[in-house]
């Protein structure tokens, strides 16, 4: 066994099955590293008790299993006890690139701490679908990415109430490689607008409300735009 | 330049100002019903100039088998931006549109978004479903 190559293993557990990879991880210490690291890649939490486990026996070690992971995916926490695990969770991950929420409360302590730099450095693709939170912490979350690059927000049962995030955003911030917003997102597009979020690739519903001061935005940048058939509209009253 | 569609039945306000998309080179359109809805032709009614634009894909999702495609008002307006976007593209070989997950029998050829192609537009009917 010691005398295969290690890209040679690495190949190998490249193309296993993903069922098979905790059984590869106990082959032996080499090739450990490489299954870990594949069945680690994405993580899905869907209880608030797993997110409690993982912050409480997984290491925070910046080399360690830890930062295996590049994507999360968080749903159906609609409210938390502890809310600060899921910033402790994201705190976690050092290499972190996409994170997915659906159907989650969001804590409002959430982009403070991102904006303070504890932890969203190298998150690029971000996916939020039916939040559970305010606008102001929805918003102030999406700006808070310094680094975000795909954008995707939909379903927001959130309204815009009060003044507006007050959070800093990279004033030298290029704009997004994408951006697609559907369903009910009431204020988000306006929101995005006055932070200068433009992006080459955009996919809108065309029932959101504020649909033309988001290609107004755009307009200068957008190459490939992708129109999708109003979610949020009743066809028949408006073919009435 | 600009022809704003004269129907108004939808009752919503319109555009807030016109658009002109100077580097869009590829435009999807997703529809569900047979027949785009009016909010969707006014927001194509916003788009006044798109001088780099090659293709246009008009795709829908869904299409019931019951369904058939009526050229009413609906698709008149959405001939008639076509018809002016083609005219004023500055790229090479035209415009080009694609009418995606399209039933074959439910093209009527001599009427069917007549002005577009008359303006120099070319279609394409992608109808693997």
């Amino acid at each position: 066994m010691d005398s295969i190559p290690q890209e040679l293993i690495d190949t190998i557990i490249d193309n296993v099955p993903e069922s098979n990879l905790p059984s590869c991880s106990l082959v032996a210490k080499r090739w450990r590293r490489k299954s870990q690291r594949r069945v680690l890649r994405t993580i899905l939490f869907k209880s608030e008790d797993k997110v409690k486990r993982w912050c409480t026996d997984i290491p925070r070690d910046s080399d360690g299993i830890s930062s295996y992971v590049r994507h999360v995916d968080i749903e159906e926490i609609y409210s938390w006890v502890e809310p600060a695990l899921f910033s402790r969770m994201l705190g976690s991950l050092s290499s972190l690139t996409a994170l997915s929420i659906l159907a989650t409360q969001i804590p409002d302590e959430l982009p403070g701490h991102i904006s303070r730099g504890e932890f969203g450095k190298g998150i690029t693709t971000l996916d939020i679908c039916i939040p559970y939170c305010t606008f102001a912490t929805l918003t102030s979350t999406i700006l808070s990415l310094p680094d975000l690059e795909e954008l995707c927000v939909g379903d927001c049962e959130a309204v815009p109430e009060g003044p507006l995030p007050t959070y800093s955003v990279t004033p030298q911030r290029g704009p997004l490689d994408f951006l697609e917003l559907y369903g009910r997102v009431d204020g988000i597009g306006e929101t995005l607008a006055r932070f200068r979020f433009t992006s080459s690739h955009l996919s809108l519903d065309v029932g959101i409300t504020d649909i033309e001061q988001l290609l107004l935005l755009s307009s200068e940048t957008v190459v490939e735009l992708y129109l999708c058939g109003a979610w949020s509209l009743d066809p028949q009253t408006e073919q009435g | 330049m600009t022809d704003l569609p004269d129907r108004s039945a939808d009752g919503t306000p319109p555009p807030i100002r016109l658009l002109s998309l100077p580097v869009v080179t590829t435009l999807v359109i997703e529809i569900y019903a047979v027949d785009p809805l009016p909010h969707l032709t006014k927001i194509l009614f916003s788009i006044d100039s798109a001088p780099a634009l090659s293709s246009i894909v008009i795709e829908h999702d869904n299409w019931e088998s019951t369904e058939r495609l009526c050229l009413g008002d609906p698709w008149v307006d959405v001939d008639r931006w076509l018809s002016r976007i083609a005219k004023y593209t500055k790229v090479m070989g035209g415009l080009l549109l694609t009418l995606g997950q399209w039933p074959e029998g439910e093209l009527v050829w001599e009427g069917f978004l007549s002005e577009f192609r008359e303006s120099g537009g070319r279609i394409k009917v992608d109808d693997s479903r």
